[in-house]
C-alpha cells in the first residue's frame, strides 16, 4: 500500500496522514497557524483545549477557523 | 382587534435633499413637546469632525442635553442616524442604524448598532439623522414619507400593544401594496416598565412575505422611546439602488462592493458559516475555551451547552435569506418559523422567533442554567415581542439566580417563585412580569445597579458580595463572555465608553489563547486601535461582522492577522468611493479617535467618565468564591506559585482566593494607567487638552467641561 492511500484534506489541500495524528501535531507540521484556534474537523467544531487529545482519522476533511473575533 | 386610529395632528411636505456622496446634509427633528417638525442643514466643518452615524448623534444629544439631564427629562434626545456609507446594497453589512441616548441605566450617552432598513430609508428620505425630543402627551406615531415627501405625526389609538403585531400592523398599514417600502421602529410593554428597554428595527423579508426585526438592544433606549409616548417611527422609501447614495466613483464602488460580497459568499461556507448558523456557532467554541457565562459567570463551560450551540439551531433555523440588509453576503439574521410558546400571550399561537444569536444562548441560556433551545427561543420571542434586551435581562436574571441561591433574597422577595439556576418557568414568568411592570420582575427590570441597592437596603442582603458578583459596569449588563483570564478583555469591558459591551474590543482570544499582548503596553495599544477601528463602523452605517469574522484566505501570512488588512483596505476603498475623500486605513482611524474622544468627554459632562467609573466588578477579574476558585484550582495555584512567586503550600482556598485577587486587581489598574496613556488621557481617565487640539475637538464647551474637571 502506498503513502498515498493515507491523507486527510487541510483546507482543500491533500496531506499526508500518519496514525495516531492528533489536531495538535498536524498544526506543528503547517506555517503560520500560530493564530489558529479552532477547526473544523469533518464538520465539527474543535477548539483549541482538544487540540492535543483530538485524533485525526484518515480521509479526514479539516478547515482551519480564522482567528476568533467575537460577536 | 380593533381598526387602528391614526388622527394625524401635525404635517409638514418638504423638498427632498439631494444627496451627494452618501450624504443629505440635512437633519430632521421632531419635538413632542410643541409637535415641532424642523429641519436643520449639517454645517461642513460637523461633516468632516464627526463623520456621520454615531458621531452625529453625539453631536445633535451633545447640543440637546446638559450635564444635569436625566434620561427621563423631556430634553433627552433620541437620535438615529446611518452614516454615508450606509444603503448601499449588496455592501455585506451595509445598512446599520446607529441609536442613541441618555441611558436609563447609565445616566450616560449610550450607543447602539442595529440592522433592518430604516436607517437607509430615512436617509434616503432626506435625513442623515433624526433627533426626536420632548415628551409627547398621547401615543404617538412619526411617519417620514420618502416617497411623498412628507412627514406625519399621530395620536394613536387602539394600536396592539407589543412589537411582533405592531410592526406588522404598521408596515401593512402605511404601504399595503409594497410593504417593502416601510420600515418601522417600536418598544413594547417591557420597555414601559424597565429600564433596559429595547427598539425594533422592522424589514420586510420579501421571501417569507413577512415583517422581520432587529435590535437596538444596550443601555434602554427602548425605554426612552416609552417615556416620550413614541410608539413607532415609520420610514418609507422606495427603489434603492447602489446608486442612491450618489457616490463619487460609482465604478470604484461597484468594484469593493463585488469583491467584498464574492469573497464572503466563497469563504463564509469555509469558515465560521454565519450565513446557515449565524452566530450560534460561538456557543461550543466559547464553552471549550472557558468563555461561555454559566451561572451568572461563575464558570466558563458545561456539558450541556452542546444542546444549546450551533449543532441544534442549524436544523431548527428557518432555511433563506436571511440579510437584516439588502443584498448581504453575511446573512447572519436567522429566525424559527411555526414556533408555538408555551407560556404568556401568545401560548399555542404559532410565530416567527428571530434568533437566537449567541448572545441571547449564552445570556438567556447558559447563564441561568437553562440548556433547553426551546426555552432559550421563548425568551427571546418574548424578549423582542416586549422591547427588552436579551443581554441584560439574561445578565440581571443571572444575577438574581446567584443571589437566591445564596439566600440574599428568598420565596418571600421573590413573589414565591423559585429562582435558582435552571428555572426555566419562573425565568419566563420574570420576563412577562417585566412586561406588566408587576411583582418581583419589576424590580429585576431595573437592572442590576439599582437591584443592588434594592436588595440591600429592602431585603438585607450583603452589598459587598452583591458587588462582585453583580455583573454590571458604569450601570450597564455586560455581555457574554467571561473574561477572568484575559486582562486585556477586562480592559475591553470596562474602559468601554458605554459600558461593558464587547463591541470597542474583543480581545479575549488574542491575549488568553494566543498571549499575543504580554505586556501592559501590548495591552493598551490593542485597546487603542480595536476601539479605534470599531467605532468607524458606527460613524458610517455599517455593520463589523464581514471585517473580522470572514477573513482572506491569505490573512494568516499577514504581519498583523488580527487586523485584518485586507479588509483595512477595501473599508477604505469605500468610503473613498462613496465620499469622495480619499482615505487610507490610518485615516480611519483618525477619523473615530475624535468621536471617540469626544463621547469620553461627554461622559464627563454628565458626571461620569473618569478613572472611578471605569471599574469593573471582581467576578469579571477572578474567582469571587472559593467553590469558584476550587473549580480551576490548578490553574489559580500554578499563577499563584509561578507568576507572583507566592509559597501556597500552607494557604487555605479562602487565602489563596484573597491573595490572587489582590494581585489581579492591581493588574487591573496598571492596565488602565497604560491605556490612558496610550489614549492620551490623564491619568483620571480624561482626555488631555493637548488630545482635544489635537483632534480638533477642541470647542469651547469640550473645553468648559475639561477645564470644570481640572484638566487645563
Amino acid at each position: 500500500m502506498g503513502l498515498n492511500n493515507f491523507l486527510i484534506e487541510v483546507d482543500e489541500k491533500q496531506v499526508q496522514w500518519s496514525e495516531n495524528m492528533t489536531i495538535a501535531s498536524l498544526l506543528e507540521t503547517l506555517d503560520n497557524v500560530e493564530f489558529c484556534s479552532v477547526v473544523r474537523l469533518n464538520g465539527k467544531l474543535v477548539s483549541s483545549p482538544k487540540f492535543t487529545e483530538t485524533i485525526i482519522m484518515d480521509n479526514s476533511k479539516i478547515q482551519l477557523l480564522p482567528l476568533v473575533a467575537g460577536g | 382587534m380593533d381598526q387602528i386610529n391614526l388622527k394625524e395632528t401635525k404635517a409638514i411636505s418638504y423638498e427632498k435633499a439631494e444627496i451627494k456622496k452618501g450624504y443629505t446634509d440635512q437633519s430632521l427633528r421632531i419635538n413632542l413637546d410643541a409637535a415641532d417638525i424642523i429641519i436643520n442643514p449639517i454645517e461642513e466643518q460637523i461633516k468632516n469632525k464627526f463623520i456621520g452615524g454615531k458621531g452625529y448623534d453625539l453631536w445633535l444629544m451633545w447640543n440637546a442635553v446638559s450635564g444635569d439631564t436625566k434620561w427621563d427629562d423631556p430634553e433627552n434626545a433620541i437620535c438615529i442616524s446611518s452614516g454615508p456609507l450606509g444603503g448601499t446594497p449588496g455592501y455585506p453589512g451595509g445598512g446599520k442604524s446607529i441609536v442613541t441616548s441618555i441611558s436609563p441605566l447609565t445616566g450616560a450617552p449610550i450607543d447602539s448598532n442595529v440592522g433592518g432598513y430604516f436607517g437607509p430609508y430615512k436617509k434616503f428620505a432626506g435625513f442623515d439623522v433624526i433627533q426626536i425630543d420632548g415628551k409627547a402627551k398621547q401615543d404617538t406615531v412619526i411617519f417620514i414619507d420618502g416617497i411623498e415627501n412628507t412627514i406625519q405625526i399621530f395620536e394613536a389609538e387602539n394600536l396592539p400593544t407589543d412589537s411582533y403585531e405592531l410592526s406588522d400592523v404598521l408596515t401593512h398599514h402605511f404601504d399595503q401594496d409594497k410593504p417593502v417600502n416601510v420600515s418601522v421602529v417600536t418598544a413594547g410593554p417591557g420597555a414601559e416598565h424597565t429600564f433596559f428597554g429595547c427598539l425594533n428595527f422592522s424589514w420586510w423579508d420579501a421571501g417569507r412575505k413577512m415583517v422581520r426585526y432587529k435590535q437596538a438592544g444596550r443601555g434602554g433606549i427602548g425605554t426612552v422611546f416609552a417615556d416620550k409616548k413614541v410608539k413607532a417611527i415609520v420610514a418609507r422609501y422606495g427603489a434603492i439602488s447602489m446608486k442612491a447614495n450618489n457616490p463619487a466613483d460609482f465604478d470604484a464602488l461597484k468594484l469593493v462592493t463585488k469583491t467584498h460580497a464574492k469573497e464572503i459568499n466563497e469563504l463564509d461556507p469555509k469558515q465560521n458559516r454565519m450565513a446557515l448558523v449565524g452566530t450560534t456557532h460561538l456557543v461550543p467554541i466559547m464553552n471549550d475555551h472557558d468563555c461561555l457565562p454559566v451561572h451568572n459567570f461563575k464558570y466558563g463551560s458545561h456539558p450541556e451547552s452542546k444542546v444549546i450551540g450551533e449543532e441544534v439551531y442549524e436544523h431548527i433555523f428557518d432555511k433563506g435569506f436571511d440579510g437584516c440588509w439588502r443584498g448581504c453576503a453575511v446573512a447572519c439574521a436567522h429566525g424559527v418559523k411555526d414556533f408555538s410558546p408555551f407560556t404568556g400571550p401568545y401560548r399555542g399561537k404559532k410565530v416567527f422567533v428571530d434568533g437566537p444569536e449567541y448572545e441571547t444562548v449564552a445570556g438567556c441560556g447558559s447563564n441561568l442554567g437553562i440548556f433547553d433551545a426551546q426555552t432559550i427561543l421563548e425568551i427571546n420571542f418574548y424578549c423582542d415581542a416586549y422591547g427588552l434586551d436579551t443581554i441584560s435581562v439574561g445578565t440581571s436574571l443571572g444575577f438574581v439566580m446567584e443571589c437566591f441561591e445564596n439566600n440574599l433574597i428568598t420565596l418571600d422577595n421573590t413573589g414565591g417563585m423559585d429562582l435558582s439556576f435552571g428555572s426555566r418557568f419562573n425565568a419566563l414568568e420574570i420576563i412577562h412580569q417585566m412586561a406588566r411592570g408587576e411583582g418581583f420582575g419589576a424590580i429585576v427590570g431595573k437592572g442590576i445597579r439599582q437591584m443592588k441597592k434594592i436588595f440591600a437596603k429592602d431585603f438585607g442582603a450583603d452589598a459587598a458580595f452583591m458587588q462582585d458578583i453583580g455583573m454590571e459596569s458604569k450601570g450597564l449588563e455586560f455581555s457574554e463572555y467571561i473574561t477572568k483570564e484575559s486582562l486585556a478583555q477586562q480592559g475591553g469591558y470596562g474602559l468601554a465608553l458605554k459600558g461593558p459591551q464587547h463591541d470597542e474590543a474583543w480581545l479575549i482570544f488574542l491575549d488568553m489563547v494566543h498571549n499575543f499582548m504580554p505586556t501592559f503596553e501590548d495591552k493598551a495599544e490593542a485597546l487603542h486601535w480595536f476601539p479605534m477601528f470599531r467605532t468607524w463602523f458606527g460613524l458610517c452605517g455599517l455593520c463589523k461582522l464581514p471585517w473580522n469574522d470572514i477573513v482572506p484566505e491569505d490573512n494568516k501570512n499577514t504581519p498583523e492577522p488580527a487586523k485584518v488588512a485586507k479588509h483595512l483596505g477595501w473599508y477604505a476603498d469605500f468610503f473613498s468611493a462613496v465620499t469622495g475623500r480619499k482615505s487610507g486605513p490610518d485615516d480611519l482611524i483618525a477619523m473615530s479617535e475624535g468621536v471617540y474622544n469626544f463621547q469620553r468627554v461627554f461622559n464627563l459632562k454628565m458626571g461620569y467618565g473618569t478613572r472611578e467609573h471605569d471599574t469593573v466588578p471582581y467576578r469579571a477579574v477572578g474567582p469571587v468564591t472559593v467553590e469558584e476558585y476550587e473549580s480551576r484550582q490548578k490553574r489559580y495555584d500554578e499563577q499563584l506559585k509561578e507568576k507572583y512567586n507566592l509559597d501556597i503550600s500552607s494557604m487555605s482556598s479562602r487565602d489563596k482566593v484573597a491573595a490572587l485577587r489582590q494581585k489581579r486587581e492591581e493588574q487591573y489598574e496598571q492596565l488602565k494607567n497604560a491605556v490612558y496613556e496610550r489614549r492620551g488621557w490623564t491619568q483620571n481617565g480624561i482626555p488631555t487638552v493637548a488630545t482635544v487640539k489635537r483632534l480638533g475637538i477642541d470647542f469651547p464647551e469640550v473645553m468648559e467641561v475639561l477645564k470644570k474637571n481640572g484638566v487645563e
